[in-house]
């Protein structure tokens, strides 16, 4: 419930919000907000993906050293200025913001389609099998999410593969419950119901008729989950348990800043928590736009 | 109503998040702290600062891998293992002196039997344990037996075991010629048989040391006081304490005048500390890289063993002579360092044939040579394949880290492509077989060298990385087995380099060598350190070896 917990606590306050803008802002102005929603998601949307691009291609600079430049603070030529090594960290910081949306967006789609599977099989295939999928929901919510993310990922040798692994296979639980709670609702849906006397087989039925219905909320879940998956990427790698400290990893660059910390080191650790901090508000503002445009309750406004 | 109901609801909020920031603040505190304990060490700091004013006490920050797992008990290592030094509480048979050749603690004499297999030691007889019982060679002899028996740290498989003849003569029987045996009883504290309970020894010590242990309160610090019945020279200093302390910890400690000795790495050398000076300890704590000697392939178990480029002893030497040990030492350690040419330097077994100079277009030539020649992005080829190296390090070790990158710069200025990998120890070992590992070594015993170059009986190669010559090996075995410490001495210097083979760069060059580390330490102005004999790896104890022997000229820290 963690994770999914902060969407839909926020849900509430968002509607009560509604009735005094409406009040503030006469007819008419309802349409500009699906503009600029809109307008907003493709800017985030662009930067994300130029922070993306950009890190692959300063990947070479992010990791070459140069001991003739070590330890520089913020300037002209190195903007977030260089580590011990001479590293330049602007080019390590967008390296490693890239390098954490990528394995975001991979941890993220996979936990999703996870979620999607478990969750309507746990609601279609019957009482057994919603048992199992039940119980292996609350098995995995039961242990703390850093904690299951570090032995997923020792227990895949670390690295890549366990990153990855242990974050994708821990954060589809909240999302697999709601779309569970979901189709058990749809399917006392008088459209499903007919569907199913008229013959329509079970797949047929969720894959037409359900999934549909289920996008909206899948694609908010989605997107909500690349804020946790890029932080537990980086808590993970921070302490240690996560990707190698010879990658660009965000993880990795608080975690050695820390040793350099006492000698006055600010730079080392301020600009790269910071860009995680933006990159992860900027896709939690994400998913929260696309949840108003999707949501049949709100899509109008 | 529901405009006052959201407004409540906000200030609520508010006031949740305003507790929430407190208690994460209130985290933060306890967790910059680390978990309390070293605000704890700070008050026990203080406190023995206060009551220590006089001239005769110390307090030293150490690293906190130095505190001892197992307590001060000889059989389980204390003293010996990776990080040899003396054991302080305990006394020994041997020392080893300032230049590394051996000196006599509790011992006055000892023989050899011609076949290098019977030592017969003769020892003091003035010596007390601290709870007054006699120290006699029964105590020696059972110290012996026991730490064979248990110890996994030191390892003496070579001794057979150990009797007393008399009260102050011990006779060691061998299972093997071991003329090195010297070292080893220089690390071994002689444990009173009296008194000697596995269980408890460890935190409850008796010895017939310098020192006695006073206090010990586990992750936080050890307080030490000198032994008033010692049989030798009084230590000047009454009181030792040292704290285990993290880097950034003991740098903070040292800024706040709360330690007189801070352990400090090349990161914090370019700092000043008010009232204190760095202090720089040569060593033999070495780094260098293992270049498997052998082609690739797989072993019984799997693995990958060996290295298509590093196979090619001209690459090998090519790597030893295109290597600037001094631009590492001024790029990486601040200039806290020396070149490193054999695992050895400086050590009385040292063969100066080791040392190289530094020459890129010697090594270019060689790669030449070797028939890898230089291709149009920059890296060389032979025959359609990339000069390659995959490097490894320990991760979490920034200096190592450091170290691997100027070297694959370096590398890569050669034409041999570079990658690097940080690596855990538990996979590094095996990973070492086939791709080079920055390690660190350095001790006070030529064992060393056997360890790394000779071949593993039974197999076809040494232990750490692909590599065998009979004739190293033949030359350390009769080191072994030789008569005198002198003639073994020359014997190790042969296996080196003997004119025609061995291990240096007219040999074989299975590992290059690139640098010592020199031990750092922030130490109080007015705190004379005594003369430190060459550090081995590992930078704890041995800084301490002759801490008895310090002195203050003038105590400034009364603030």
């Amino acid at each position: 419930m963690r994770h999914f917990g902060n969407t839909q606590k926020m849900q509430p306050d968002v509607r009560k919000g509604r009735p005094d803008r409406k009040a503030e802002n006469p007819y008419g102005k309802e349409s500009n907000r699906r503009k600029s929603t809109l307008l907003f998601l493709a800017a985030a949307v662009l930067i994300l993906a130029a922070v993306t691009a950009a890190g692959i291609l300063l990947e070479g600079r992010a990791t070459e050293t140069d001991f003739t430049r070590t330890n520089l603070a913020p300037g002209p030529g190195h903007l977030f200025g260089t580590d011990w090594m001479g590293r330049d960290m602007l080019a390590r910081t967008l390296a490693g913001l890239s390098l954490s949306i990528r394995i975001g967006v991979l941890t993220a789609a996979v936990s999703a389609v996870i979620a999607l599977l478990a969750g309507t099989a746990a609601a279609v295939l019957g009482r057994k099998a919603d048992a199992v999928i039940s119980w292996c929901i609350d098995l995995v919510m039961g242990i703390p999410h850093i904690l299951l993310v570090m032995l997923i990922s020792i227990a895949c040798g670390r690295g890549f593969t366990g990153v990855v692994a242990g974050v994708a296979l821990s954060h589809w639980c909240s999302l697999a419950r709601v779309i569970r709670g979901e189709v058990i609702q749809l399917r006392q849906a008088p459209y499903i119901l007919v569907a199913e006397k008229l013959g329509v087989s079970k797949f047929q039925n969720v894959r037409r008729h359900m999934i549909p219905h289920l996008l909206p909320q899948f694609l908010t879940g989605l997107i909500l989950l690349f804020p946790h998956a890029i932080l537990h990427e980086a808590s993970v790698t921070f302490l240690g348990f996560g990707l190698s400290s010879e990658q660009p990893a965000i993880g990795v660059i608080l975690s050695e800043s820390m040793q350099y910390l006492t000698t006055g080191r600010w730079w080392l650790a301020l600009f790269p928590g910071l860009a995680l901090v933006l990159t992860v508000i900027l896709f939690a503002l994400l998913g929260e736009r696309i949840r108003l445009l999707l949501d049949p309750a709100s899509v109008h406004e | 109503m529901r405009k006052r109901n959201k407004k409540m609801k906000q200030a609520a909020s508010v006031l949740l998040s305003a507790a929430l920031a407190l208690g994460l603040l209130a985290g933060c505190r306890s967790g910059n702290a680390s978990g309390g304990q070293t605000s704890g060490n700070e008050t026990n700091a203080g406190n023995a600062a206060g009551s220590g004013a006089e001239s005769d006490s110390v307090i030293i920050a150490m690293d906190p891998n130095s505190e001892p797992e197992a307590g001060f008990d000889p059989a389980y290592g204390w003293g010996a293992g990776e990080h040899v030094h003396e054991p302080l509480i305990q006394s020994t048979l041997t020392v080893t002196d300032t230049d590394l050749t051996i000196g006599y603690d509790l011992a006055t004499d000892h023989n050899v039997s011609e076949d290098g297999l019977t030592w017969t030691v003769t020892i003091r007889d003035d010596v007390s344990f601290t709870d007054g019982e006699p120290l006699t060679a029964e105590d020696v002899a059972f110290t012996y037996n026991t730490v064979k028996e248990t110890s996994s740290v030191n390892d003496l498989t070579m001794l057979d075991y150990a009797e007393a003849q008399d009260d102050t003569t011990v006779i060691f029987h061998m299972t093997r010629p071991f003329s090195i045996w010297a070292y080893t009883m220089a690390i071994v504290g002689i444990i009173p048989e009296h008194a000697y309970d596995s269980a408890t020894y460890g935190s409850n010590p008796i010895g017939s040391g310098r020192y006695i242990l006073k206090q010990w309160d586990r992750r936080q610090q050890v307080i030490l006081e000198a032994n008033p019945d010692y049989y030798g020279e009084a230590p000047k200093m009454k009181q030792v304490t040292i704290l285990f302390m993290e880097e950034d910890a003991a740098f903070l400690a040292a800024q706040a005048g709360q330690v007189d000795v801070a352990y400090t790495s090349a990161t914090y050398s370019d700092q000043e500390v008010e009232g204190y000076s760095l202090a720089a300890y040569e060593s033999v704590d070495n780094r260098g890289f293992n270049l498997p000697a052998v082609s690739a392939g797989t072993d019984e178990e799997g693995r990958t063993v060996g290295n298509d480029l590093t196979s090619d002893v001209l690459v090998r030497r090519a790597i030893n002579i295109g290597v600037d040990r001094q631009e590492m030492i001024d790029n990486v350690l601040n200039g806290y360092g020396s070149p490193a040419y054999s695992v050895c330097d400086q050590l009385p077994w040292y063969n100066e044939a080791s040392e190289v100079e530094y020459d890129p277009e010697g090594a270019a030539a060689l790669l030449d040579q070797a028939g890898w020649t230089l291709g149009e992005d920059g890296v060389r080829e032979k025959d359609g394949v990339k000069a390659e190296l995959n490097l490894l390090y320990a991760v979490g070790d920034s200096v190592r880290q450091a170290l691997t990158a100027d070297f694959a710069a370096q590398m890569e200025e050669l034409g041999i492509s570079c990658t690097m990998e940080g690596v855990g120890w538990d996979t590094a070992y095996d990973r070492a077989l086939s791709d080079p590992l920055l390690w660190g070594w350095g001790a006070h015993t030529p064992m060393e060298l056997y360890n790394i170059y000779h071949t593993i009986e039974g197999t076809d190669s040494a232990e750490y990385s692909p590599y065998s010559n009979p004739t190293v090996d033949e030359y350390m075995d009769r080191a072994l087995a030789s008569s005198s410490l002198e003639e073994s001495y020359e014997l190790w210097k042969l296996a080196q380099w003997d004119g025609t083979t061995g291990v240096t760069q007219e040999g074989d060059i299975p590992w290059v060598w690139l640098v010592n580390i020199d031990h750092l330490y922030w130490v109080r102005d007015g705190l004379q350190v005594a003369d430190q004999k060459i550090h081995p790896h590992g930078h704890g104890w041995s800084l301490v070896n002759n801490v008895d022997q310090w002195s203050w000229t003038e105590r400034n820290d009364e603030l």
